[in-house]
């Protein structure tokens, strides 16, 4: 390792460190200031700050035709990073404002609230970006000591208490897996480095095979946690449900992308060093078991859900499973596709739980199904919007959705998964059914006598809502857009 | 560049018509919208009548559309039977009818883009862009039980339409096409090795077995014609969308040879049962639309066993009865709108002696209803006629089935007639009025065009149905078959 970093080094960390240093900024002025408008304001620079300096930095590096990395290959800026990144701070732009817009009426409005978001993400910026286990693991331990503090954000909340304290708990025992992991998997390599693992693993008298295999599994079931995985989902729909809606709407998106992209680099390196032997097929194995149980505990589990919220939170999990598809097609297509997955994903999360927002009490309550009852009369353009993001995750083109589908399931048939992906299709209509019953509520019953008056959205949610929805339908009818942009990066395995 | 245009324009109309503010102008802009793209149609030939553009390079999928072929033929009959249609829907359906008009439009947008598309993928993206209409007008304008109906017919519809999605995207890459254009499969799909082939087909034709629809999977769509809107619109739009046979003669048996001929057997026994099954059902059924739903499915059972005889004659036969399906059955569902008009009910014992107070429109629904029965010289016996004799020449067993429904549909005709306009009149009726005189003509014409000069459409029909076999011929042969399997 090259210390102290140089100024090279500097211009690839550039996006973290302006989201780092924006954190700071916020949380310096929020000490001094009651404005906090100002601050939700100071904090979206920033996003839109490493938003653009990680453009630029893609863009550069498409032209060199080579990944650069900083601080000695511990952070990496390939294809990878850059899509990955540039999704997360999408998502964490758009869940800030749409925090912002809710901010007092959920009596959330602690002056902390701005920075720890914006550590969260550049936690996730760090995690995508790892070049090996160790940066791995401090990006993951970043956002994730801020995301539980953000989920136990609403004081006086039980709920809230309880889903942050549940979140930490198994978060941080999740960690303590990764870590053991980790150390396994030096102990058998001797390096941390993802190209060093797939090295040592590869040279010739390689013996300690069995050992990197059990180092392999403790990281993959650490990362299957945060991605939410069945059967490390358990503490999904508690927290989702529990946490400020916006908090909801922040982890639906820029943790579980952040996860993806860790996991996408560690499954990637240690699947390759792990070989093609009988011992090499253990862990796509167990990947495909996770991901069959992933679909099917999402979607029946959402099946079941009474309240909307709760219902999001479980398509959650089903969604992570279609994701662990590309995951586990891996290489260049699986890359592609799960960034193309998570990209459209983030507009539709965001959307959706905008809508739920607008409707729900000022006690972060009420997303039962029957409120929804008549919004087609009542609300139209709440309802249509709510309509097209349901159809988009359902999965029914032109929506981005569709897409979505097309990319993994394509990715993990020509991987030669065609059984998992029979099953992903077959819990696809399940999903169907708990999406259109809220579609169905909108339009075909009439609303409840005392259902609440109805609230005006507030304009920051409007704004948050109509670039979900115009991204949805955007990317749906020209997912060239996105997919024929990172195609055209001839370097994505180099990562490896 | 004009088969874009019939598909975009019906589009741009959908999408208008909610905005526009004054109630005077939706019918005309809506009628206006279905004769350009008819108009457009029928211009569509030569180079002017296909177009591609590349859409997603990055998977291969291209925004090619062709309206010289089969297809061609379909959507210009589609175009014209929507014609009365949003004439009648703009006249009767009073509750909100400028979203009920875009949702015809859209209806028609997407049905055109289905028969045209020359791109599987986006063939899969206006199959299922055509579900949100009829959705759309079954929950939104249905009868008292619509939403059950409409939960069913969403499962069964997406059912289908995710398994088919599964073989869409298992096609490319097992088979290694360079794309999902149709030349670029047709290239590589034949040669995968049998079994692949039959697990790709049966994802097709579960999807395809759904929307023709066959027996077991026929059961949505009684309901959803009992339960649509009372003037019968929504039911033509459901009856103009008969892709599930345009699916099996254009994409699933052409590109899957060696599946379609594993599968054969399954889809003639499916077929022709369904034939003779729905055919007795709807000689007894006591509710007009329930009845025509029947004597419909039993038409499709025909088709099925037209297509599955894998002979050149049927395929191009049931692709003519196909057609002609959409012009009598959308016009026996319009007859329905018009009959409900005047009694409140679809219940057959509501009705009887009308032809002596209505004659015109006593004789006017003969005919239509003749035709469809497969009377000779109307629009469905060159096609029935043809789909029984390819069955014959490779099929006789399903052949012979199918000709009992086909006789047994014959009664149903004559049956429905009496019921309907003879026996004793309990009330007098209105005759025909001026606006439904603009209802029947084009569908009248197109009866008898269709009935007296067969030849246009059903060469084009035989050339397609030619080629592909033609482009099947060198891996059909057994031996070269079991070789390719053995290697794999």
């Amino acid at each position: 390792m090259s210390l102290p970093p140089t100024l090279g080094d500097l211009v690839v960390l550039l996006p973290v460190v302006t989201l780092i240093v924006f954190a700071a900024l916020t949380l310096l002025f929020g000490v001094f200031t009651r404005e906090r408008n100002a601050l939700g304001g100071l904090a979206l620079t920033g996003v839109i700050a490493a938003l653009a300096f990680t453009v630029f930095l893609w863009l550069q590096a498409r032209e060199g035709g080579v990944a650069v990395t900083a601080l000695g290959g511990a952070f990496r800026g390939d294809a990878l990073s850059y899509a990955f990144s540039f999704v997360i701070l999408v998502g964490a732009g758009l869940a800030l404002v749409l925090a912002d817009g809710h901010r007092v009426r959920l009596e959330l409005d602690q002056p902390e609230l701005h920075p720890l978001l914006l550590l969260a993400a550049a936690g996730g910026l760090v995690m995508v970006s790892a070049g090996d286990l160790v940066t791995l693991l401090l990006g993951l331990e970043i956002m994730s000591l801020a995301v539980y503090v953000l989920a136990a954000w609403r004081e006086r909340s039980r709920v809230s208490e309880e889903a942050g304290m549940k979140y930490f708990l198994l978060g941080a025992f999740a960690s303590a897996v990764l870590v053991y992991g980790i150390a396994l998997t030096f102990g058998a390599t001797g390096r941390f480095d993802f190209a060093g693992i797939a090295a040592a693993a590869a040279a010739p008298g390689f013996a300690s095979l069995g050992l990197l295999l059990l180092g392999a599994l403790f990281v993959l079931i650490g990362l299957a946690f945060k991605v939410g995985f069945a059967p490390f989902h358990q503490w999904l729909p508690d927290v989702y449900t529990g946490a400020p809606t916006p908090v909801t709407a922040f982890m639906s998106v820029v943790v579980k992308t952040a996860a993806f992209g860790a996991l996408l680099r560690a499954t990637g390196t240690l699947v390759e060093a792990l070989g093609v032997g009988p011992i090499g097929e253990v862990l796509p194995g167990v990947l495909v078991v996770l991901i069959g149980l992933t679909m099917v505990v999402g979607n029946f589990g959402a099946l079941l859900q009474s309240g909307v919220k709760r219902m999001l939170a479980y398509s959650a999990v089903a969604h992570a499973g279609y994701v662990g598809l590309a995951v586990l097609a891996g290489g260049d297509a699986g890359i592609q596709a799960a960034s193309y997955y998570l990209f459209t994903y983030t507009f539709a999360s965001v959307a959706a739980f905008a809508v739920l927002l607008s409707l729900m009490d000022d006690d972060d309550r009420g997303d039962r199904l029957e409120r929804l009852a008549g919004l087609g009369r009542r609300r139209p353009w709440l309802a249509g919007a709510l309509a097209v993001v349901m159809l988009s995750l359902a999965g029914f083109p032109p929506f981005a959705g569709f897409i979505g589908k097309v990319v993994v399931f394509q990715a993990a048939i020509a991987a030669g998964h065609a059984a998992l992906a029979v099953v992903g299709i077959a819990t696809a209509v399940v999903a169907v059914v708990f999406y259109a019953r809220v579609v169905m509520t909108m339009y075909m019953r009439e609303p409840d006598a005392h259902a609440p008056a109805a609230r005006p959205v507030p304009r920051r949610t409007a704004v948050v809502l109509s670039i979900g929805v115009a991204a949805t339908v955007v990317f749906g009818l020209f997912p060239g857009l996105w997919l024929d942009f990172i195609a055209r990066a001839p370097w994505w395995s180099a990562g490896f | 560049m004009i088969a874009a245009l019939m598909v975009l324009l019906p589009l741009a109309v959908a999408l208008a018509l909610p905005w526009a503010k004054r109630p005077a102008v939706h019918r005309p802009l809506a009628v206006l919208g279905v004769a350009a793209t008819l108009a457009l149609g029928v211009f569509a030939t030569g180079g002017a009548g296909s177009v591609e553009v590349p859409w997603v390079p990055a998977l291969g999928t291209y925004f090619a559309l062709d309206a010289t072929g089969a297809g061609g033929v379909l959507a210009r009959i589609a175009a014209a039977v929507m014609l009365p249609t949003v004439l009648w829907a703009g006249a009767r359906v009073a509750d909100r009818p400028q979203l009920f008009l875009a949702w015809l439009l859209a209806t028609l947008a997407g049905l055109v883009g289905i028969f045209l598309a020359r791109d599987l993928v986006l063939f899969y993206v206006f199959w299922e862009l055509t579900l949100l209409p009829a959705l759309a007008m079954l929950a939104g304008w249905g009868l008292t039980h619509r939403r059950a109906a409409t939960i069913k017919y969403l499962l069964y519809a997406v059912a289908g339409s995710f398994a088919m999605l599964l073989s869409v995207l298992a096609i490319r890459p097992l088979s290694g096409a360079e794309g999902y254009r149709f030349d670029q499969l047709l290239a590589a799909a034949p040669l995968l090795d049998p079994l692949t082939q039959t697990w790709i087909f049966a994802g097709f034709a579960f999807a395809f077995a759904i929307k023709l629809p066959i027996f077991p999977l026929h059961v949505w769509l009684i309901d959803v014609h009992e339960q649509n809107h009372a003037s019968g619109a929504a039911d033509v739009a459901g009856t103009l969308y008969k892709v599930g046979g345009f699916g099996l003669f254009a994409w699933a048996m052409p590109l899957l040879p060696a599946g379609a001929t594993a599968l054969a057997p399954l889809g003639l026994a499916l077929g022709a049962f369904t034939a003779v099954y729905a055919a007795m059902i709807a000689t007894r059924h006591a509710h007009l639309k329930r009845a025509l739903a029947y004597a419909s499915l039993s038409h499709m059972g025909i088709v099925a066993v037209g297509l599955f005889s894998l002979h050149l004659a049927g395929q191009s036969g049931s692709m003519a009865l196909l057609a002609a399906q959409m012009v009598t059955t959308g016009g026996m569902f319009l007859v329905s709108g018009m009959l409900h008009d005047r009694r409140g009910t679809f219940e057959l014992e509501a009705f009887g002696g009308l032809a002596r107070s209505a004659p015109a429109l006593a004789a006017v629904t003969l005919l239509v209803l003749f035709a469809s029965v497969g009377v000779p010289g109307l629009a469905n016996f060159p096609g029935e006629f043809l789909s029984l004799l390819g069955a014959f020449q490779s099929a006789p067993a399903a052949a012979v089935v199918a000709v009992l429904a086909s006789i047994a549909l014959g009664a149903f005709g004559v049956g429905l007639y009496q019921r309907l306009f003879q026996g004793e009149a309990r009330e007098r009726t209105h005759e025909i009025k001026p606006l439904e005189v603009a209802v029947f003509a084009p569908i009248v014409a197109l009866t008898l065009w269709l009935g007296v000069a067969p030849a246009a459409n059903l060469t084009v029909f035989e050339r397609e149905a030619a080629a592909a076999q033609v482009a099947a011929a060198p891996v059909a042969p057994p031996t070269d078959a079991q070789a390719s399997g053995g290697a794999r």
